[in-house]
């Protein structure tokens, strides 16, 4: 567990140095987010021994104590949450449209770094109130970091997840008037099925579905994701919507009554179903690159939506597996398409999609990136996105009665194939090029591919991830 | 009735007013009013359930300092986003003409 | 209960019900900021009567107080055009919504047991141990010392959010002569108050939060008279008072990790004095902090 503290710690700590000297800001950010992936893959190698470990803080006893407790699944999302910090730091570091070596993205993206590590290694949910405000005020400070061509969408995302927060807050509350603890195992092994409870979960499942941008309250997400920085847009779509979506899994599969579950599981599935498609279907529509990147979040949301809800409808943990391998598979693909998307959008100095056109020859490295992670959100094999795919389909297909999610899953692949292709296609087309080729940034090019490569090389350890997934999924 | 059951239904009576509040308004300084009168339902809630025993529960206080120091920040930081955004589209007019 | 308790709680309930109602929906929005300021207050005598004057010092300074200092001020950088959404009837509709929504969870929460929680039960056990004797502030520094960790993280957050804004000026309109009479006296107060409520938190009502935000009320009286000095981000002074409680705070985190029982863990012996330096160091990074975040100008942050 000491290891897994120190990679919440550090990039915290070389936040506040680097505040607070103001001298080489972004190696010293660089330095601690390796040194806290390091951290965090020793975490992860523990954990293979003892698969969960428990911390109570500050030695205190249960209830009175909040609980951390490391498995392989969230040691496995700690080094995702760095990798990805890591990658995309670099990215900002060296691409000639990165914020600058001393600009607030460096403290920012450390503190966020950590409230995601405090999240995942939580267990209790008023720390994770507090984990959650934390993460929405970086989230818009960093927003707010391309200037005040920002500052709507910041504000508008601002108001939702505060409103959002208080519900999932008032939901906690309650939960403690009932039960009188705040422990997610406590809460687990005392709760029935109560008005009282069924109103408190309710309550916490809209504000996490607002935060986590779950469809159908998803409105703000394009225009913060679009609005962003690159850099931030990478961060805010791999890893922010994440952290309400585990608070979310964790809740219901360990608080909610059975038949509750069970009734908001279909709400899940039917409202992930829609996403899948009124997502691709505004990707489709979107004049703008970057907003077309947005709204295929949306969409992916969609999948971890359905699977959440068909885990909770049938009762069936092991849908976990899937559900997490999307989110890492969604994660890494998503960093590559918007570092791609942020590097031609800054290279061709255009926000529209049309600007893309022509890019396999001008760009052939940013675009091979953007549709080799497109590969992957599309689920073709034998990408991450298809194995996560892949896991969920096999109990759909065993019976009849489940075929229509399947279908609903079809149609969802097959829209976002549209999409992908849609501004592929319009690279593969070399009607009016310039003759006069823009001048392009190899190393960031580079850099947007490397994520998009691991999340097909996933495929090539698929056994023991869904091992390590399924253990971290069901303790 | 009891007095802790008086100032709970008060306190889900404010949250909700709130939300209604911030789903009428469009004006930023009105939408941060309501989701701090929310906030103070939320809290009224909190401190109701915390008044329940014979003495009153500290973890329940200390998890309203918590919210409201929260609450403040997150607040400060809305408005001034909003008078920023107020500025900055003003100048953006300015420079249309 | 007393028919006396009855009236006066009733009276109070009914005073925020309407305070709270003329704040969301005056069609002024400058009476709807000050019924906000208004209902703070009231809830502040709400806190005290349920019995937490913590909770109620704190929300007379924070809610009352820095919130309303902030709405006024957003106030004259954004006009008072706006009016309540414009479709006549969904205020009823809606209204209605409200009433049915509010029977459904007043009927769901009307059977939730009476008696303290267990947790609270547990911290109260366990005050004896914590080596403050006051239970909120055991609480605050001892007992979920990492929710409060975060929590001075977010007021950091908030400020270093703030620093990416380009804002507008902010200046302060001459003040007239009674009120500058008036806050070189408070100013000092309260500022005295802080420090004392912070001294006496650890075995009564107070501690680090209260007493940051009325020094940070202080100090914004001495600037609406142009009597505080300016804190730029770029003196390295400010920067390190600012950063000072998270900074402690997480250090104490790790020392308590790597050298004693664990992650926050504070060993008897040292617990005191220990909450002690992160109570000073907290409170001095909390008072600057909302300080700037209420009423810093557009030239002090962004460098």
């Amino acid at each position: 567990m000491n290891w897994a503290l120190l990679s919440l710690a550090l990039p915290l700590l070389s936040a506040f140095w680097v505040l607070l000297v103001r001298r080489a800001v972004s190696e010293t950010i660089l330095f601690a987010t390796l040194v806290s992936l390091t951290a965090a893959l020793a975490a992860f190698y523990q954990v293979q021994s003892d698969p969960v470990q428990t911390l109570l803080l500050g030695d205190w006893t249960l209830p009175l104590a909040i609980r951390f407790e490391l498995t392989s699944l969230n040691a496995l999302l700690m080094v995702l949450t760095a990798t990805i910090h890591f990658l995309v730091g670099l990215y900002n570091r060296f691409s000639r449209h990165g914020s600058g070596r001393y600009s607030d993205y460096w403290p920012l993206s450390a503190v966020l770094h950590s409230a995601l590590v405090a999240l995942w290694l939580s267990r209790d949910l008023f720390n994770w109130y507090v984990t959650l405000e934390l993460l929405t005020l970086v989230a818009v400070a960093l927003v707010t970091l391309s200037g005040p061509k920002a500052y709507r969408a910041a504000l508008g995302y601002l108001v939702l997840s505060l409103i959002a927060s208080l519900f999932y807050l008032l939901g906690v509350a309650l939960l403690y008037g009932e039960y009188g603890v705040l422990d997610l195992d406590r809460l687990s092994a005392l709760a029935v099925d109560s008005a009282n409870t069924r109103l408190a979960l309710l309550l916490m499942v809209l504000g996490l579905m607002l935060k986590a941008a779950l469809w159908p309250l998803y409105l703000w997400l394009p225009d913060a994701h679009a609005n962003a920085p690159t850099a931030v847009s990478a961060l805010l779509s791999a890893l922010v919507v994440k952290g309400p979506l585990f608070i979310l899994w964790l809740t219901l599969t360990q608080i909610a009554p059975v038949e509750f579950a069970q009734q908001l599981g279909l709400i899940f599935a039917l409202f992930g179903s829609v996403a899948l498609l009124s997502g691709a279907w505004s990707a489709l529509r979107t004049p703008y690159l970057k907003t077309l990147v947005a709204y295929s979040t949306v969409a992916q949301l969609g999948y971890a939506l359905i699977t959440l809800g068909l885990l909770l409808r049938w009762q069936t943990p092991e849908l976990a597996t899937a559900l997490w391998l999307f989110v890492i598979a969604h994660a890494l693909a998503k960093v590559s398409a918007f570092l791609a998307a942020g590097e031609m959008q800054a290279t061709f100095g255009s926000k529209e999609l049309i600007a893309v056109r022509g890019a396999s020859q001008s760009m052939p490295l940013a675009m091979f990136a953007f549709a080799v992670a497109g590969g992957s959100l599309i689920g073709l094999p034998p990408s991450g996105g298809f194995l996560a795919k892949w896991i969920l389909l096999q109990p759909l297909f065993a019976e009849p009665a489940h075929w229509p999610w399947a279908l609903a899953i079809l149609l969802g692949t097959l829209a976002s194939a549209a999409y992908v292709f849609r501004v592929v296609a319009l690279a593969f087309d070399r009607y009016d090029v310039e003759t006069e080729l823009p001048q392009t940034d190899a190393l960031a090019q580079w850099l947007s591919l490397l994520p998009a490569l691991v999340v097909w090389g996933l495929a090539l350890i698929s056994q023991p991830l869904m091992l390590w997934l399924s253990t971290g999924a069901n303790p | 009735m009891t007095e802790f059951q008086l100032f709970l239904g008060l306190g889900l009576l404010l949250f909700l007013l709130g939300v209604h509040g911030l789903v009428l308004s469009e004006h930023t300084i009105r939408r941060l009013i309501a989701i701090n009168v929310s906030g103070g339902g939320v809290f009224l809630v909190m401190v109701s359930l915390a008044s329940r025993g014979d003495s009153v529960d500290p973890v329940m206080q200390a998890l309203v300092v918590t919210g409201l120091v929260v609450a403040v920040s997150a607040t400060a930081f809305a408005l001034r986003l909003g008078s920023a955004l107020t500025r900055a589209e003003s100048s953006d007019r300015e420079g249309d003409h | 209960m007393a028919v006396v308790d009855w009236v006066y709680d009733g009276l109070l309930a009914l005073l925020v019900l309407g305070l709270a109602a003329g704040a969301l929906y005056s069609l002024s929005l400058y009476r709807a900021v000050v019924f906000y300021i208004a209902l703070g207050l009231v809830l502040a005598l709400v806190w005290a009567r349920l019995g937490a004057p913590d909770l109620a010092l704190a929300e007379a300074a924070i809610g009352a107080g820095l919130t309303g200092v902030l709405l006024l001020s957003a106030l004259k950088h954004q006009p008072n055009k706006a009016r309540l959404m414009g479709w006549p009837w969904l205020p009823g509709l809606t209204g209605i919504a409200i009433l049915l929504l509010l029977i459904m969870m007043v009927k769901a929460v009307w059977g939730l047991p009476q008696g303290m929680a267990a947790v609270g039960q547990a911290a109260l056990l366990a005050v004896p141990e914590s080596g403050v004797e006051h239970p909120v502030t055991a609480v605050l520094l001892n007992f979920r010392a990492w929710d409060t960790l975060l929590e001075v993280l977010v007021v950091l957050l908030a400020l270093l959010a703030l620093r990416q804004l380009t804002l507008p000026d902010e200046t302060f309109p001459d003040a007239w002569p009674l009120l500058l009479a008036w806050s070189r006296l408070l100013a000092p107060l309260s500022l005295l108050l802080g420090i004392y409520l912070l001294w006496r938190g650890a075995d009564a009502p107070g501690g680090a939060f209260q007493s940051g935000a009325l020094i940070a009320a202080g100090l914004l009286m001495l600037r609406l008279v142009g009597l505080s000095p300016a804190l730029p981000w770029s003196r390295f002074g400010v920067r390190l008072s600012i950063l000072i409680g998270p900074t402690i705070f997480l250090l104490a985190a790790m020392a308590t990790a790597s050298l004693g029982a664990g992650w926050l863990a504070f060993p008897p012996d040292w617990s005191k004095a220990l909450i002690l330096l992160i109570e000073v160091a907290a409170t001095t990074s909390i008072a600057i902090s909302l300080a700037l975040l209420v009423g810093s100008d557009s030239r002090e942050l962004n460098q």
